[in-house]
């Protein structure tokens, strides 16, 4: 029984692997997620804003108050990022099997070379502190 | 009359619980950090493998293989899973130990004017987000490995999680001889 399971599980595994819905999947996640991770760090827009000091999350954006030590964002910007990818790319598993095809292997590797220059950018007030 | 104890105060002296009274709260996070360093190490070797096993693959032994050879000949579609699953992981103890870090490591660096260092941390947490969502494309291109039309993007995918290990490890390293949590 256990034998026939396994021999029966492991080439639908290789299928699940290799098929259309699942390239669209993650071709779309690798594209959104790049571009969505910059776009919070752009426009600061976290899911949530994290207050270690005092141990305390706040939903969105909130500020470093008074007494209350600094507040963290990179929590957020992930969590927006892990949150959003996996949406727009289950939705572009939607798309006619030809569209998913359609997109352009080439921007999951382009679009996180590009986005290093923009992060070092991005940073500029640590670099150029005086 | 004692006024109502600041949030900060009451914040710290919960930080840890039961676990504090068994060791100091430095131990408990550099205890963390060493995880976090253990896993990476073994990222480092399986990506570094992979990326020299699609850069310069092997196509034939002629005569005994030397050091390099034995490098690059690795079954690099193997490591894929492992990468995924110890990316997630140093990931997931990395975040951990910001919090720490946060309060702990950055302010001192700020107040000492490391604002270089400090930059290459934030550089470090934005690659690593990156590198995060990059792992599903990165593991089903491996996983299609005898696809042509994955050969590009499966070697520069490869290469660029190899150099960003790379570097989140280095600045990991340059950061904890700045300021440890011990």
């Amino acid at each position: 029984m256990s034998t026939t399971n396994a021999t029966t599980a492991a080439p639908a595994r290789i299928a699940a692997a290799s098929s259309t819905k699942v390239r669209t999947f993650v071709v779309t996640v690798a594209i959104v997620g790049v571009l969505v991770y910059c776009i919070c760090l752009f426009f600061n827009l976290p899911a949530f804003t994290y207050h270690p000091a005092v141990n305390r999350v706040e939903l969105w954006w909130g500020p470093a108050r008074s007494g209350e030590g600094p507040a963290m964002y990179w929590y957020g910007w992930t969590v927006t990022t892990l949150i959003v990818s996996p949406i727009v790319g289950y939705l572009a598993t939607l798309l006619p099997e030809n569209v998913g095809k359609k997109i352009p292997l080439i921007l999951v590797w382009l679009l996180p070379i590009i986005a290093i220059p923009y992060l070092i950018w991005d940073l500029r007030q640590w670099w150029f502190h005086p | 009359m004692a006024g109502p104890e600041p949030d900060m105060l009451r914040a710290k002296k919960n930080i840890g619980g039961k676990r504090m009274d068994i060791i100091s709260v430095p131990t408990w996070w550099t205890i963390w950090m060493l995880f976090h360093l253990i896993v990476s190490v073994g990222l480092l070797g399986a990506l570094t493998h992979q990326a020299v096993a699609v850069m310069m693959p092997v196509r034939k032994m002629a005569g005994p293989a030397g050091f390099v050879t034995r490098f690059r000949a690795v079954p690099a579609p193997g490591y894929a899973f492992a990468v995924c699953i110890m990316w997630v992981i140093t990931f997931i103890l990395g975040s951990y130990i910001y919090i720490k870090y946060r309060t702990y490591i950055r302010i001192p660096i700020e107040q000492a004017g490391y604002w270089k260092t400090q930059g290459f941390f934030d550089f470090k947490e934005h690659v690593a987000s990156i590198g995060l969502v990059l792992l599903p494309a990165y593991w089903f291109f491996w996983k299609n490995a005898q696809d042509p039309e994955y050969d590009t993007a499966r070697k520069v995918l490869t290469i660029f999680l190899c150099v960003a290990c790379w570097f989140l490890f280095i600045v990991g390293h340059v950061l904890n001889n700045t300021r440890g949590f011990a």
